[in-house]
């Protein structure tokens, strides 16, 4: 696979560690559930298709990415910086 | 020496003029250069040149190509022996060694091929069947057994002594195969200016215009081969790789091959591998890689001398080999013509063409007169006669009768499949051609073309055709502009016509489907009657398809039968998906230089000539070697020396690399409302100059990692993490930075690299420091105190981190200087602390004095343990939130009695602990019921004079003083132990602060 | 504790670069002229600099107004009479200078400014070129190196062999092109491990420039 590091350029995914799903935002604060908490650590969806998944680039610039990948065929139609992200639900 | 008795007089691409010398099963034989194994065998009359898997039948040679299944050799010896090479794709060399395998004890005595006799018992799925019970006998008796009769090569089993390497390429286009089709190819593109990659697996480019006499353009093929390949040679950005496979098909245009640098040689050049595994990018791909000729199946179509008529062509026009005196031909198709023309025209006999087609049309019949072979039309071959050769045919005519007929050839023509493995590596099917009665690609991965018989266009003219066009497509896909593109060259005429034959019926005696894996026509309608039907049942029931040839040459042939036999079509019987490698990779081409101590890389301290210059034995921790213990001549324990070592320290002073440890310096306005976040304890106010421990939570709760992080600054901190996870934590910042709190004013970067670091610790640590810190510095108790932090400078002026902390209970510090003095750092502390006996320490003894102080460690921050099991709950702030609080607050993570933190000992003290050890109540039952925890960590202590341990048990602190089993089944250890504190030495904690 | 009266060291604090013990200049490999040409650097300051959000333009302003380089906003080297500007990430930089004579002064004053550490100690770094430096390199490096794909200037975080690197093409010299890449200290031995074996067929000059100098 090839990962179009919005920094770096075309890169083989083995410069890179895969995380998961992207959008998933983190109950913050002293006043967040027990339940917000355990559905943000461990529940998942498991698409076949477009998943956004966060992926790091460790062996370049150390940026993390959400990729924007159709898990049936490695299709890649997306990427872009987490830090810089337009789109998504992360704080 | 026989001479080359079946070489033809002239003729051919191989160079008479350049003689080898090589070994068959130890008999000196001589080819020439251009030869392969193969063609050198035939060409000295060598038919029988292996056993068969199962029933240990004789086997020649069926093919000219990577497909074939029979003619396996171990090539090479020694440490370089190589099984199951193929002897036809197997470049001569001289003195090239090779051996048959799967015989004993003999090729042409083998006693094993009784197997065939009771073959009966053999058929598909017999192992299942035959072998079931006692199940206890299949390890100790069946398996053996099996292995011994049934086999391939056998592999070295000694290190390979060669070197490997891997490398990376890009390109406009790749293309696949350096026939007609991939040359025209690589020249549209590469005229263009495109950068082209031409990959041909042969050590000749050509493909099957070296095996066939065509004319290009009015002229012999050749000539036109010749001039391409000046051409493209002379292209700045074409790169012409034989002796390469491209092997693989991967996602987003990366494609495997690997080269064979060194094959051909007895052994690689100097410094230049063996084999090179390759990764190539290619924005466009052609697969040009031609076709594979298709066997037919019938009674003893095994026996050495049956062989694939193209094959058979390939040996007379690029080998200069007649392959047997007397030919027959068994055709279904036009294209076998070819063979007994040329085979005519090298001077062969042909005795006569078994057409399976009906009556023949008139042209077919002068040819034949012309040839002066009889000719059956209608006809097919219904047995074989000879052992380890072939001596003669059983045709059945038109009419039924049967005849037999002598010959040493067979030459069977069933037509051609498309080679489109690697179209159907990303999952790709391949669909049937009814017109052209083969599979050919189906849907394409993005970017791959399909060019020439690759794609079913079987003819020459096609294939050239073919390659301009997808060659000019791919130039312009790369933004080029398509050089002018000349007329496609014309060729000479050639006729097609097929009508395939899967199996010849109603004749007695094996027929074989599957030649490398013994699988029969009768072995597949088994698993039709069995209910195996589907391809992928089928070839698990019956083996058809496996091993190293993959089935190349069988899996049309079994889809047949198998729809013959369950009233489908072909199409609907299955396909075959093909999974890269193409052919078989040497491991070592895939792993490159990363085997050995290379396998990765390890990380050096620079203080580590220094280590090994004190004599350290080094130990593996995380990427790093770090001095495990430093062993004085006379000392030949490495408990000995670890005693010494911590004595020296508890009673005068040590000093212990730590560069190892992940340092990260943060900096930021928000750097302390980050590190609030992100560990469980507070750090707002930590004040400049300090050093404090800090715990690290994942976000389900438990421990990820500690360390101590000191601030330098309103908002500048040095952030040091565990040996082994300071990449893991590096990664976990940058996520919680970038993912979780953008907004926040954050910035980190490693300066592991940067600094030495050494822990300098026990009772004279202070005055040893006093000598190498510059005297500017006050360093005394008062000035300097427990987990003080600060910079200072050494040796007259040098920049110096210094840091108050401990990890052994003792007075301690640890200095840093840049990487570059950490050498001479090193020698001033030694001499300093001269005076009070100062002593080099290595990870052995770090462990046991933080065992005797009972500070967890690696053992017990080992994934499953949350700050309260570490008796560490007291650090949790409850006052913000930080990473992992949630989840470890879990009810079941704060229930009493889960497994929490305290030490042991022995209660007969002249015993040993073990860690692992499993804690069970004294006269209960060792089961798992009764488990009650295990130890994490032990240590011999030189200050106690006995063992000790940490661990993990339900109830914890609570149960001190009671007593348990420490039960180690796996090393016999069954000792009672009694629960105590964590902390053996010093419980007030006086040595640290004095 | 009464304060112990200072001893004597009398040891040589005389440093000890990234390549001491690893690489040394000579040749190895192949004979009958060199296809790849490896210069050992060393004596180079170096430094990580990183702008505070938003502020990268103004880091960029104080750089250019002090050592005459702007910080590239690209995987791209800027130089300048005595330094180079790196590229090392998203507002990340390194900041080389040929000497350390001056180099902590320098960062003291840029300190204010962003987030500098200093990385002096903390790489290896090599200059390779000759002809066959682009086939060395393909061993190594996953990245189209062709002179059109990767130009002068153009820098890369990537790895070689599993070891981290950062590379970049500098301006053509006598041999043709010209990279330099600089490797983790600690792994300076094991990446110093594949260039020997990879270089080892073309044939390679080593050479140790003492000072990562002027171009």
């Amino acid at each position: 696979m090839r990962i179009t590091c919005p920094h770096c350029g075309a890169r083989d995914a083995q410069e890179f560690t895969y995380l998961g799903a992207a959008d998933l935002k983190r109950p913050d604060g002293m006043a967040a559930t027990e339940a917000a908490m355990t559905d943000y650590v461990y529940q998942r969806e498991n698409p076949a298709g477009t998943h956004r998944e966060l992926w790091y680039h460790g062996a370049g610039c150390h940026a993390w990415l959400v990729v924007t990948r159709d898990t049936r065929n490695h299709a890649i139609a997306a990427v872009e910086a987490a830090k810089s992200r337009k789109t998504g639900a992360a704080a | 020496m026989s001479g080359q008795s079946f070489r033809l007089v002239s003729g051919g691409l191989v160079d008479r003029d350049r003689a080898l010398n090589f070994s068959f099963d130890g008999k000196p034989y001589r080819g020439f250069a251009g030869d392969t194994l193969a063609s050198a065998l035939l060409a000295n009359g060598v038919r029988l040149v292996g056993r068969s898997f199962k029933y240990h039948r004789p086997r020649g040679v069926l093919s000219a190509g990577p497909e074939e299944p029979n003619a396996l050799v171990e090539l090479r010896s020694g440490a370089r022996r190589e099984p199951n090479t193929r002897a036809t794709v197997t470049e001569l060399f001289d003195g090239l060694d090779a051996a048959s395998q799967n015989r004993w004890p003999s090729l042409v005595f083998d006693l094993l091929s009784l197997n065939g006799l009771v073959s009966p018992a053999l058929v598909a799925g017999f192992y299942y069947k035959t072998f079931m019970w006692p199940a206890a006998f299949w390890e100790k008796l069946y398996e053996p057994l099996i292995r011994r009769a049934a086999g391939l090569g056998r592999a070295a089993g000694l290190e390979d002594p060669d070197h490997y390497e891997k490398a990376f390429a890009f390109c406009d286009l790749l293309v696949i195969g350096g026939g007609p089709a991939g040359l025209a190819a690589a020249l549209a593109a590469g005229r263009s200016g495109a950068r082209v990659i031409l990959c041909d697996e042969d050590f000749c480019l050509g493909g099957r215009l070296l095996a066939e006499k065509r004319e290009i353009d009015g002229k012999p093929a050749a000539e036109w081969l010749a001039a391409t390949l000046a051409e493209l040679e002379n292209l700045p950005e074409v790169r012409i790789m034989s002796r390469t496979t491209v092997f693989g098909l991967y996602d987003h245009g990366i494609y495997g091959a690997v080269e064979r640098v060194g094959d051909h040689l007895p052994e690689p050049a100097p410094h230049q591998p063996r084999q090179r595994g390759w990764r190539i990018h290619a924005r466009r791909a052609i697969l040009a890689a031609g076709a594979l000729e298709r066997p037919i199946v019938f009674p003893g179509n095994d026996v050495p001398g049956v062989m694939l008529a193209g094959a058979a062509r390939t040996y007379v026009n690029r080998y200069g080999v007649l392959p047997g005196r007397e030919t027959v031909l068994f055709t279904a198709g036009d294209d076998g013509w070819a063979t007994a023309r040329d085979i005519a025209a090298a001077g062969g006999k042909v005795a006569a063409i078994v057409d399976a087609r009906g009556e023949a049309d008139p042209a077919r019949k002068a040819l034949a007169d012309k040839l002066g072979a009889r000719l059956f039309a209608g006809g097919v071959i219904e047995g074989t006669r000879g052992g380890r050769q072939l001596d003669g045919v059983t045709i059945r005519d038109a009419s039924g009768a049967t005849m037999a007929l002598a010959c040493d050839l067979l030459a069977v023509s069933n037509g051609w499949n498309p080679t489109l493995h690697l179209t159907s590596h990303q999952n790709g099917k391949a669909v049937w051609d009814e017109a052209l009665q083969c599979f050919v690609p189906g849907t394409l991965p993005a970017g791959l073309a399909v060019a020439g018989s690759a794609a079913g266009h079987f003819t020459l003219g096609q294939a050239l055709e073919d390659g301009a066009r997808l060659g000019g497509e791919a130039a312009a896909e790369a933004g080029l502009k398509p050089a002018a593109a000349g007329p496609v060259p014309m060729t000479d005429p050639e006729a097609t016509a097929l009508q395939p034959i899967w199996r010849v019926k109603g004749a007695k005696g094996k027929a074989f489907v599957d030649y490398q894996n013994d699988v029969t026509d009768k072995d597949v309608e088994l698993a039709a009657r069995e209910g195996f039907r589907p391809v992928e049942h089928l070839k698990r029931y019956t083996t058809l398809g496996m091993a190293t040839d993959q089935g190349k040459t069988s899996n049309l042939s079994g889809l047949a039968i198998m729809a013959e036999q369950t009233g489908k079509t072909i199409p609907q019987t299955g396909t075959t998906t093909f999974r890269p490698p193409y052919t078989p990779v040497a491991i070592g081409a895939l792993a490159g230089h990363h085997r050995g101590k290379e396998f990765r890389p390890v990380r050096l301290a620079p203080t580590h000539d220094w280590s090994k210059e004190q004599g350290a034995v080094f130990v593996e921790a995380g990427q790093w070697l770090r001095a495990q213990y430093y062993p004085k001549p006379g000392e030949n324990d490495w408990l000995t020396t670890v005693n010494r070592e911590v004595q020296a320290v508890r009673a005068g002073v040590g000093l212990c690399d730590v560069s190892t440890l992940g340092k990260i310096d943060i900096q930021g306005a928000d750097a302390a409302e980050f590190l609030e976040r992100v560990y469980i304890n507070g750090w707002k106010a930590l004040p400049v100059g300090k050093a404090r421990y800090g715990l690290m939570l994942r976000e389900d709760g438990f421990v990820m990692d500690d360390g101590t992080t000191s601030r330098l600054g309103d908002s500048h901190f040095l952030m040091t993490t565990t040996t082994a996870n300071a990449g893991k934590v590096m990664q976990h910042l940058e996520f919680c930075h970038q993912v979780l709190w953008p907004e926040l004013d954050i910035r980190m970067v490693s300066v592991s690299e940067q600094w030495a670091q050494v822990a300098v610790a026990g009772p004279r640590a202070r005055e040893t420091l006093r000598a190498v810190v510059d005297p500017a510095h006050d360093i005394s108790n008062e000035a300097f105190p427990y987990l003080a932090a600060r910079a200072v400078t050494v040796g007259g002026g040098i920049p110096a981190r210094l840091f108050r902390i401990s990890f052994s209970g003792e007075l301690a510090y640890e200095l840093a200087v840049a990487a570059d003095h950490g050498d001479a750092m090193m020698r001033a502390l030694m001499r300093a602390g001269q005076p009070f006996g100062i002593t080099p320490y290595g990870t052995e003894a770090l462990g046991v004095m933080r065992i005797e102080k009972g500070h967890v460690a690696g053992n017990e921050l080992n994934g499953q343990t949350t700050p309260r099991d570490l008796g560490l709950g007291k650090m949790m702030s409850a006052k913000k939130d930080y990473l992992g609080r949630l989840m470890a607050g879990r009810q079941a993570l704060i229930e009493k009695d889960r497994p929490s933190f305290v030490g042991f000992r022995p209660v007969d003290p002249t015993q040993r602990l073990r860690a692992g050890a499993h804690f069970i109540g004294i006269g209960k039952a060792d089961i798992m019921e009764n488990d009650e925890g295990y130890m994490t960590s032990v240590a011999y202590s030189p200050h106690l004079n006995h063992w000790m341990g940490l661990g993990l048990i339900k109830g914890g602190a609570a149960r001190i003083g009671e007593r348990v089993r420490a039960y180690d089944p796996v090393r016999n250890g069954d000792i009672v132990v009694e629960i105590c504190s964590p902390v053996f030495v010093d419980p007030e904690g006086a040595r640290l602060h004095g | 504790m009464a304060e112990i009266a200072t001893v004597s060291t009398a040891v040589s604090w005389a440093p000890r670069g990234a390549w001491a013990g690893i690489a040394q200049p000579g040749s190895f490999g192949a004979t009958g002229g060199a296809g790849v040409l490896a210069t050992l650097l060393d004596g180079f300051g170096l430094a990580t600099l990183i702008a505070a959000p938003g502020a990268a333009p103004a880091l960029s302003r104080i750089v250019e107004a002090r050592l005459g380089i702007a910080l590239p906003q690209a995987p791209k080297i800027a130089s300048g009479q005595a330094h180079d500007a790196i590229w090392a990430g998203p507002d990340q930089w390194l900041l080389r200078a040929a000497s350390r004579d001056g180099f902590a002064g320098l960062l003291a004053e840029l300190a204010p400014h962003g987030a500098v550490s200093d990385q002096s100690d903390a790489r290896a770094a090599v200059r390779l070129s000759g002809p066959r430096v682009r086939d060395l390199l393909a061993k190594g490096v996953m990245l189209d190196l062709h002179p059109a794909a990767f130009a002068v200037g153009d820098v890369a975080l990537t790895s070689i062999a599993h070891v981290g690197v950062q590379i970049w093409r500098l301006a053509d010299g006598p041999d043709g092109s010209v990279f330099e890449i600089l490797v983790p200290r600690s792994m300076a031995g094991s990446f110093w491990a594949w260039f020997t074996a990879s270089a080892a067929e073309f044939g390679c000059a080593v050479t140790a420039a003492p000072v990562a100098g002027p171009r």
